[in-house]
């Protein structure tokens, strides 16, 4: 049996036994495959995206499952290990996007009633800034409306007082009537007409006044002086009784010399006497 | 033992187990020569459609380390056709797919969650604004 062919044979088969055995050597699970599985894990707990990318998510458990296979070429077990990573980590992004898509509906409903809200504050503003602007416009008008009302009262006022404007000022002419002839003393009817100046007076208090009084020429010149001076003075007595300051007042006599008329009718004569009562104009009012 | 008599029977022969074994081994090696390899077309397609897929969604300006990799192993796949390792070329063109695919993912996450940013930032912008407004007029 010792013969060389059995010799040869005998060589070639414990040579090829090893070969053979080591083909077939118990597989073993391949490296990273338990951290592949802890990481789907992971993936698959996580609540926010464990539900947001079930295909992606299913896939990579086969792969892991794949990994998880004893292989007998060590190659092949890291090529699956390997796709398996990949695969858990692209689930994971496809996750994380639907996720983001799913905050977006919330981000944009923020944003809308962010802007909502600033808008209408906007307009609230703009609202109370209008409603301000009307207030202030209605206050002017008001202002306006006083203004103008009082203009119309003065005009009324100076027309019912027969009253002229002059570069003097408004002349309010007293006739004759109010006074008996040569006397200086106010007759009734008089009140009426000066009562109403007096009452215009007091409205206007900053308006300054001269009572002048004039006369014919019927009688001596130093007569009708003091007699024009008497008349004045009445006046201004009357004005200061109904209440107008006396500081306001001058009452002067002008006597016969500044006629308005000729006195050589009864009808002239009758206008020259008179007591002319001057109101100043006040730059304010006018 | 009886088993192996058998076998030793059927092969009709008084050679010793050793002969038996070498023929097994021997049939084996021819069996693994045999095949005829084949290049992994399908493979390879996936991978080159995955690629142009994350190229379209401008994965190179968000994940630009993964479609790299994707290319890299693409091209050492075909290279691997061309040397006969078909099983080589199949994993490379597996692995290119997948990196390809993780580029988009990783992409699309990126773009998602910028707009989300955006968004947030806007409101912030906004709500800011209106307290400086109000603060400036109470």
């Amino acid at each position: 049996m010792n013969t060389p062919i059995y010799r040869f044979k005998k060589l070639i088969a414990i040579t090829l036994t090893p070969v053979i055995f080591a083909a077939c050597s118990t597989p073993i699970k391949p490296e990273g495959a338990d951290m592949a599985r802890s990481k789907l894990i992971q993936l698959q707990s996580d609540p926010q995206l464990a539900s947001r990318a079930p295909v992606a998510i299913q896939e990579a458990e086969l792969a892991v499952r794949a990994a998880e296979v004893p292989q007998e070429d060590v190659g092949l077990g890291k090529h699956l290990v390997f796709m398996a990573d990949r695969k858990i980590d692209i689930a994971t992004y496809q996750a994380h996007s639907r996720l983001s898509e799913d905050q977006r509906k919330m981000l944009s409903e923020q944003r809308d009633n962010a802007r909502l809200d600033s808008r209408t504050r906007e307009a609230d503003r703009a609202h109370s800034d209008a409603t301000a602007a009307r207030r202030e416009a209605n206050l002017a008008n008001m202002d306006t409306e006083i203004a103008l009302q009082q203009a119309a009262d003065l005009q009324r006022q100076i027309a019912e007082l027969n009253a002229k404007a002059t570069d003097r000022g408004l002349v309010v002419t007293l006739g004759d009537l109010l006074f008996d002839t040569g006397k200086a003393t106010l007759k009734g009817g008089a009140a009426g007409h000066l009562g109403k100046l007096a009452a215009f007076l007091n409205q206007y208090p900053d308006r300054t006044v001269m009572i002048e009084g004039h006369t014919d020429n019927v009688g001596s010149e130093d007569y009708n002086l003091g007699l024009s001076q008497r008349r004045a003075n009445s006046v201004m007595t009357y004005l200061v009784s109904q209440g107008v300051a006396s500081n306001r007042l001058a009452a002067y006599g002008k006597g016969e010399n500044f006629a308005i008329s000729d006195n050589e009718s009864a009808s002239g004569r009758q206008q020259n006497r008179r007591v002319e009562i001057i109101i100043a104009n006040t730059a304010a009012r006018q | 033992m009886t088993h192996r008599l058998t076998i030793m029977k059927v092969m009709g022969t008084h050679r010793s187990p050793l002969q038996l074994i070498t023929a097994v081994a021997i049939l084996f090696s021819l069996v693994a020569c045999a095949t005829v390899p084949q290049p992994p077309n399908q493979e390879l397609a996936a991978a080159e459609m995955a690629i142009n897929s994350a190229d379209q969604a401008r994965a190179v300006d968000y994940a630009s380390a993964e479609l790299h990799e994707a290319r890299t192993k693409l091209a050492a796949a075909r290279a691997a056709v061309q040397q006969e390792k078909m099983i080589l070329a199949q994993q490379l063109a597996e692995q290119s797919r997948v990196d390809a695919e993780l580029a988009l993912a990783k992409a699309e996450a990126t773009k998602a969650k910028a707009i989300n940013d955006e968004m947030l930032k806007s409101t912030d912008v906004m709500k800011q604004e209106m307290q400086r407004n109000t603060g400036d007029k109470q």
